[in-house]
């Protein structure tokens, strides 16, 4: 583990002076971490992966300004969710997150597809603070300090709202266990 | 439904908030209890649900082919902003040292009368400086200066 912490340090060092050896490497490890939060806030998959090019390249502008290994993702994330709120207020659309017209062709789908609906479903039926919450937390990197820092929130804030933003997930998933197991 | 005391451990266990020994005792529970191991199911199934799959490679080369374009945009804007704080220096020096002291020593005059500056800018003029009208054009060139720095500023947001 704290191999792993020092050897971003290094890439961050690296990077910093311009090896790009070492922001590809960047890219390769938190790409999955980026795109993710992205997905989640415009559920479309080529706007996704535009605006995680654009947050890299927003990384690599501003990467001498990162002064600790410990706050570079919670730096990324943040930089990917400034990125996505400028893309909604430069095109004036919103992220339309709706699974009610494929929800017609349900009986065709098999077991895993139909799972997919069930809690792609449920997750736009949150707010896109409590999907960005469980997001973080569920995609095992970050730390609740971490989780804290991106959306500006105490620790025991944070903890508390991922508690409720679950149970409200949770709610939403009621009635499919089924389709679930 | 999900009426097991154990089902809020399960997120905290999930978010690494529970002492080994809470831990433990979780994975014991949940070997016998079926209402958490459905719950535990369900955290994975979201879990998988949350990571996308991605092409190897590919965000990669796009954003490292779009990099130097992009460094070249972002020096040019620096100097752009380079630009507009030399600018603005110099505006404000020109004014405290220029302008400020010009008008202590030639204060202006009481304004006895309206009506004389609405008949002409020449008029207007040689009340504001009736000494130095070169000053005042400088002056004037600088408020130009000012706004179009301005009207830049607003324009390179969009
Ligand atoms: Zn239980």
């Amino acid at each position: 583990m704290d191999s792993k912490i020092d050897d971003i340090g290094c890439l961050i060092r690296s990077a910093q002076n311009g090896d790009e050896q070492a922001m590809t490497r960047l890219i390769t490890i938190h790409k999955g971490l980026v795109f993710t939060i992205i997905m989640r806030m415009t559920n479309d998959y080529h706007t996704s992966e535009d605006l995680t090019q654009e947050t890299f390249i927003k990384v690599f502008l501003n990467i001498k300004k990162v002064k600790s290994r410990e706050h570079f993702r919670p730096w990324i994330c943040t930089i990917a969710r400034n990125i996505v709120r400028d893309y909604y207020r430069r095109t004036k659309s919103h992220a339309t997150i709706s699974f009610d017209q494929v929800k017609e062709f349900h009986g065709q789908w098999d077991q895993s597809t139909r799972r997919r609906v069930v809690i792609q479903d449920a997750l736009a039926k949150l707010v896109e603070r409590d999907r960005i919450l469980l997001t973080l937390t569920y995609y095992q990197g970050l730390n609740l300090r971490e989780v804290a820092e991106v959306m500006k929130m105490t620790e025991s804030n944070v903890k508390v709202c991922i508690h409720r933003a679950r149970k409200r997930l949770r709610r939403h998933l009621e009635g499919y266990e089924n389709e679930l197991m | 439904m999900n009426s097991c005391e154990y089902v809020d451990k399960i997120i905290d266990y999930r978010m690494g908030q529970l002492t080994e020994e809470q831990k433990r005792e979780l994975e014991l529970h949940l070997k016998s209890c079926t209402v958490c191991q459905r719950e535990m199911i369900i955290e994975l199934l979201v879990e998988d649900e949350l990571a996308v799959e991605l092409e190897p490679g590919f965000i990669e080369n796009k954003t490292m082919a779009r990099l130097p374009l992009r460094q070249a945009q972002d020096l040019r804007s620096f100097w752009l902003y380079a630009y507009r704080m030399v600018v603005l220096g110099m505006t404000a020096a020109i004014v405290c040292f220029v302008l400020l002291p010009f008008l202590l020593k030639f204060p202006l005059k009481p304004f006895p009368d309206l009506s004389r500056y609405t008949s002409g800018l020449g008029e207007f003029l040689s009340v504001l400086a009736p000494a130095n009208p070169i000053l005042v054009a400088i002056g004037f060139c600088y408020i130009l200066l000012i706004a179009s720095s301005v009207y830049s500023l607003v324009h390179s947001r969009h």
